[in-house]
């Protein structure tokens, strides 16, 4: 989120696009309903009308995974009927950039696209700059290159009559739908965008979130109360999670992983860092080579040294496009290529998709290690259905580990909170925390490359884990947050200030490139003060602002900012668009109210700066060369979808997304035996693959089985009643669920036919309760985004039979 | 003598979370029943001796419209002012606090002639352990208001409970009703002056539930 | 009789009985007081706050333990929170749950040998001997020092790890340096999925 939650209470429209916030994020509804109380509106749109869309002053129908369809349209409209907020669109984004004479856009691909390799060559995909290096631009926006206007030609073609036969909502509610929202492109109001799965679980995910990007910034609402582009992410701790990269494409603090190109640590981080011309712009991600230093110091410590590179050589590098993503994993797995597998806190054998194969691939490894709190069907998947166990010859092993409440530590919200929590009892039996096993087994290993050495040990050896408390028995997550917060390596005098080796650095703008200082995640630098208060765990309900900012409970990074591009909420005196909500001000010389993103005065004094810091152009951009399928978002169909083209062009899916082709990923689109979209999702009483909560009676009470929603009119047509089981079918899998029929769910007219959505949960599991049934994972598509690699959980095609 | 405590049910602020009906179990120790998918959201299927407070869900078309509409009901016992259920207590099987009005079956209610209990009250609520016969329902947690905190439901709820003083509460109710009636001129608080746990509805009670009003 | 009319009609039965305490001596009220025994209990437990173990709302919870027998015995929305004053949906309201007064929970080390079709119970040192064992026979068997080209990758394909969002940041970022610092390049979670 660039805002959180209680920032939602701001809102003058809200957009849920993509998420089901009232049923998958409850008490988000506690601030979307402070916001309605005060006349703020709500928009939901979404395939099913839900809990949400039960609150909701207009509920928008769409046809899963056709969301740049009608954000498209929606910018078409804006830009159109110049809906836009002029003064944040001129000043704070590349609007009136100049987009190179070589780029194009024809047939559904942009220029640059190679068929053989899948890959787009982005070179075209750039802005003219002068001769200083600084981009050009035209204020006026009259140049018919400047990006307004290209971005206007590509959305053109997303005229009602298109966008409504792609997604299924009438013209009407389309119109409703961006008149209302469009509103927001004012000073003085605010449109928040919440989102989550149903936007990222798509080939084209990570487009159509940028769709949502542009939208907000067309109306100049990002940065600001009450505004925000604002992923409601999933998971406990995922923001935590991502920021410390259990992912293999980056490291901890979103710097990109090493690849084979970049041999030394010079090479890697001179291109890691993005250069400007502009004195105006801040380039915050300049300072990368400090944080990359820091995370080495942090991790190989007195070994990270100057002339060893501070141990880069021992990461381990992936080739320049090598893919180890969860489904190239699994993938891989299911070729027996994985002889290995860790798997904790997770169940993949209902929470990926195409659970057959996932199911299958497990059988392959020579052995599996799960950690848990709970047994689940990735656990004990040697006993699952149709396998007979004395055929599966993986040995595994189940540890238990402790739960939230048995442990100390810091989860992140997604408002990017981080919040300590406090352990209530002690472990449970044999229970262990994850930190602790992990940190036990590298003990155990560096024992035995000491002893015995082996491949490469410099990696192991060197790795500092020395995270065990006194007695040897557990995880100390207090020392390990001051790592991560970062240390003083050795005495160190910065300015006329002194610091004593071992005490926390106060924050990530003193982390040096010379070895000096260590830090383990810089995005976290800070949480930790230099005499050691740990501001993670501070409970201060003060409220300065009165905007329910909360700047002294708990820490949010960066540096306690609780809403991120706050600058962008100014204009260019430093006074806030909206004096209702003034988020920041600059007053007497320095900036009052949120902690400001950076120092420096306000665009229209000596010495101010750009916004958008974080980019190297200072301003945040519509046209841009990021995502590795186009410098704008465009529609394409899910991989497994009812139309056999693609009423927007020539190209039907995503050009970039990787096809895998096992005997295990058949595909079956516009194919008559599969007429049906499935749309896939969770309900609030359970979570995710229901490995927690199924384990649970009250929960289990009150969703106890395995279920389809259907139309009235879809039951009607093939006579199944409510409460009855049927079998769901779709190219790779099949399973029985009892059917739901409600007048929530509807069929849509696409390109003049009616097409019939059904929707499941993925909460269910073989395992327990016996008769609850299975995941409808056993039915998605193993196919992920071109550009994150997010499976495309939220549409494919099935069909339904009465149950044999 | 102050006039007590009552609970405010907005369903226009409810979202279904079903956070209320899962506090009550947590906080009275109420086992979990064994259910199934019937095709609805709602489970239990209704209230029992181990289900004091149920979330009832009910959907539908609007009127002349393919547009659909989802009402989510909170129902537990209403505390009535005067509870008609006390016909069946002849020796204080059924209590009323005075402090808070919260109307309290003992364990004596086992002695007590259930179907009369259950048939004089208006919403439906008291039920019965089949195997000790003791007759039970909600208890506005009086424990816990006599503790200082909120009813399990209320501190539980993100959008539609409040609790208080009964005359703030009906206050309130006023209030709340007045601005629905804008947007919803079915807008009611449904028995308010007889009850303690008063509902708010935007539509006909009827739609919400058989029992929705006396 | 319609149920409407007798809600009109009950004051005309008598009112019960009106309770003026807890002091009141009364057979019929034993249950009453019983009840009590929870609240009671809050006011002499030994009570931290957690986070909620779901969604990422970041939602606050109390959690009291009984000093005498070190049971947990509830879990509620803390009201000091400024997220979720308190609140709770199904599932957080529903935290106690996931304590060990589930007899589900593990609390045991398990382990099951090849072709085997049950779980038993190990030690520790078993397990994490053994894991570490296989960790390294693998690794070294299969590890990258050159890529086609030539160039240093320090690198193992054959193994692989996923998770988790479900454990707290210290102990992903612990997560992390176990897994990079083993030469892992098959490592992801929750988060892309």
């Amino acid at each position: 989120m660039t805002n959180h939650w209680i920032d939602l209470q701001h809102s003058d429209v809200v957009l849920i696009q993509g998420s089901n916030a009232a049923e998958n994020h409850p008490i988000s509804f506690k601030w979307v309903m402070k916001a309605l109380q005060k006349g703020g509106k709500l928009i939901h749109v979404d395939p099913r009308f839900t809990r949400t869309s039960s609150k909701a002053h207009v509920y928008a129908p769409i046809r899963s995974g056709t969301d740049i369809a009608f954000i498209g349209g929606m910018i078409k409209y804006i830009i159109e009927n110049k809906k836009y907020f002029e003064d944040y669109v001129l000043n704070y984004t590349n609007a009136g950039f100049i987009v190179g004479e070589k780029y194009s856009f024809k047939d559904g691909l942009f220029s640059g696209y190679d068929p053989k390799t899948r890959r787009y060559d982005k070179s075209t995909w750039v802005l003219e700059k002068d001769e200083k290096g600084i981009p050009k631009q035209d204020k006026t926006l009259k140049h018919p290159r400047c990006v307004l206007n290209v971005m206007y030609e590509h959305y053109k073609r997303y005229d009602l009559d298109t966008v409504s036969s792609i997604t299924g909502t009438p013209k009407d509610k389309l119109l409703e739908v961006y008149e209302l929202y469009s509103s927001t492109g004012v000073k003085d109001k605010a449109g928040t965008v919440m989102y989550a799965l149903g936007q990222t679980q798509s080939t084209i995910g990570v487009q159509k979130i940028r769709s949502l990007c542009i939208l907000q910034l067309l109306l100049g609402n990002i940065g600001i109360c009450g505004g925000g582009v604002n992923a409601l992410r999933g998971e406990p701790n995922v923001q935590g999670s991502t920021d410390h990269a259990i992912l293999y494409h980056y490291l901890p603090g979103y710097l990109p992983v090493p690849r084979s190109n970049r041999q030394t640590v010079e090479q890697y981080m001179d291109a890691a860092t993005p250069k400007t011309s502009d004195p105006r712009s801040a380039n915050w991600w300049g300072n990368t080579p400090k944080y990359v230093v820091s995370l080495l110091k942090s991790w190989f410590g007195d070994a990270a040294k100057p002339e060893n590179g501070f141990g880069y050589s021992w990461l381990p590098k992936c080739d320049v496009h090598q893919n180890c993503d969860v489904l190239h994993m699994i993938d891989d797995m299911y070729k027996g290529k994985i002889k290995g597998y860790f798997c904790i806190g997770q169940n993949p054998c209902g929470s990926l998709p195409n659970s057959n194969k996932v199911r299958a691939a497990m059988t392959k490894l020579e052995w599996m290690v799960h950690v848990n709190i709970f047994d689940n069907e990735s656990a004990s998947f040697w006993k699952g259905p149709g396998l007979d166990p004395k055929k599966v010859k993986t040995e595994c092993f189940l540890l238990p580990a402790t739960a939230n409440i048995e442990k100390d530590g810091s989860q992140a919200t997604s408002g990017r909170w981080m919040q300590w929590l406090h352990k209530a009892i002690p472990n449970p039996g044999d229970c262990l925390s994850t930190g602790a096993i992990v940190t036990m087994l590298m003990h155990k290993l560096q024992a035995m490359y000491k002893k015995d050495g082996g491949a490469m040990p410099d990696g192991i050896l060197n790795m500092r884990m020395d995270y065990l408390t006194a007695d040897g028995k557990e995880f100390d997550a207090l020392k390990v947050a001051k790592r991560i917060n970062g240390e003083f390596e050795r005495d160190t005098t910065i300015g006329d200030k002194s610091y004593k080796k071992g005490q926390q650095v106060p924050g990530f703008g003193l982390l040096q490139v010379d070895g000096s200082t260590s830090s383990g995640n810089w995005l976290c630098c800070g949480s930790f003060t230099a005499d050691g208060q740990n501001l993670m765990d501070r409970r201060g309900k003060e409220d300065p602002t009165g905007l329910g900012l909360y700047p002294n409970w708990s820490f949010a990074w960066p540096v306690n900012r609780r809403i991120v591009y706050n600058r962008a909420s100014v204009d260019q005196n430093g006074n806030p668009y909206n004096p209702a909500r003034p988020l920041l001000q600059w007053k007497d010389g320095k900036w009052v109210g949120d902690v400001a993103d950076g120092p420096w005065p306000p665009m229209g004094q000596e010495g101010g700066k750009l916004p958008y810091i974080m980019k190297p152009d200072g301003v945040a951009s519509f046209f841009g060369p990021g995502p590795g399928d186009g410098p704008f978002p465009e529609h394409y169909e899910p991989l497994e979808g009812p139309l056999k083209q693609n009423l927007l062009s020539k190209q039907h899916n995503s050009p970039i997304i990787t096809i895998f082709k096992s005997d295990m990923d058949k595909i079956a689109t516009a194919d008559p035996k599969y007429p049906l979209v499935l749309t896939t999702y969770s309900a609030t009483e359970h979570w995710c693959s229901g490995g927690i909560t199924r384990w649970q009676s009250w929960l289990n009470e009150a969703m106890p089985q395995v279920y389809i929603e259907i139309s009235e009119e879809l039951a009607q047509e093939r006579g199944y009643k409510n409460g009855e089981w049927v079998t769901i079918k779709s190219a790779r899998g099949q399973l029985d669920a009892v059917a739901m029929v409600t007048p929530r769910i509807r069929p849509f007219t696409i390109d003049g036919k009616t097409v019939h959505l059904v929707g499941m949960t993925f909460n269910y599991g073989w395992l327990y309760p016996k008769n609850a049934g299975d995941t409808c994972n056993i039915l998605t598509t193993f196919v992920g985004d071109g550009n994150a690699g997010t499976p495309e959980y939220k549409a494919c095609m099935v069909n339904i039979a009465k149950k044999a | 003598m102050s006039d007590g405590k009552s609970i405010l049910v907005d369903t226009s602020r409810c979202t279904g979370c079903r956070g209320c009906q899962v506090a009550c179990k947590q906080w009275n120790g109420l086992a979990a029943e064994q259910t199934t998918q019937r095709g609805t959201y709602q489970n239990p299927p209704d209230f029992s001796h181990q289900t004091y407070k149920l979330v009832r869900f009910a959907e539908g078309k609007r009127e002349g419209s393919r547009e659909p509409y989802w009402y989510f009901f909170s129902d537990m016992c209403r505390h009535c002012v005067n509870p008609p259920c006390m016909v069946a207590s002849e020796n204080n099987e059924i209590v009323q606090d005075e402090e808070t009005g919260a109307v309290i079956y003992t364990e004596a209610t086992k002695n007590i002639d259930f179907e009369m209990a259950r048939g004089s009250c208006p919403y439906n609520v008291p039920r019965q352990n089949p195997e000790t016969k003791v007759v039970s329902k909600c208890t506005m947690c009086f424990d816990r208001i006599k503790s200082g905190m909120k009813p399990a439901c209320v501190l539980a709820c993100p959008t539609a409970l409040d609790f208080g003083e009964r005359e703030d509460i009906l206050k309130l109710a006023e209030e709340r009703v007045a601005e629905l009636k804008k947007v919803y001129p079915k807008a009611k608080a449904i028995d308010a002056e007889d009850v303690r746990v008063i509902f708010i509805v935007t539509d006909d009670p009827k739609k919400y539930h058989e029992f929705a009003e006396a | 009789m319609k149920r409407r009319t007798f809600l009109k009609m009950s004051c005309c039965l008598g009112a019960g009985l009106a309770l003026s305490g807890l002091g009141l001596d009364l057979g019929a009220v034993k249950a009453y007081a019983a009840d009590m025994k929870k609240a009671d209990a809050l006011k002499t437990a030994a009570q931290s706050t957690t986070i909620c173990c779901y969604c990422s709302v970041g939602c606050g919870l109390i959690c009291s333990v009984d000093k005498a027998s070190g049971k947990i015995f509830n879990i509620e929305g803390d009201p000091e929170h400024p997220i979720n004053e308190g609140a709770l949906c199904a599932k957080g309201a529903g935290l106690y749950q996931v304590s060990v007064a589930n007899e589900h929970r593990l609390t045991k080390v398990q382990y099951r040998k090849p072709g085997s079709d049950k779980w038993e119970q190990v030690s520790w040192d078993f397990a994490l001997n053994r894991i570490a064992e296989l960790i390294k026979k693998e690794r070294d068997k299969s590890f990258i020092t050159k890529n086609e080209k030539g160039e240093v990758v320090n690198r193992v394909q054959t193994l692989s790890l996923m998770g988790s969002s479900n454990v707290l940041s210290e102990e992903c970022w612990a997560t992390t340096q176990f897994a990079r610092g083993l030469g892992y390049t098959y490592i992801d979670h929750q988060a892309r999925v």
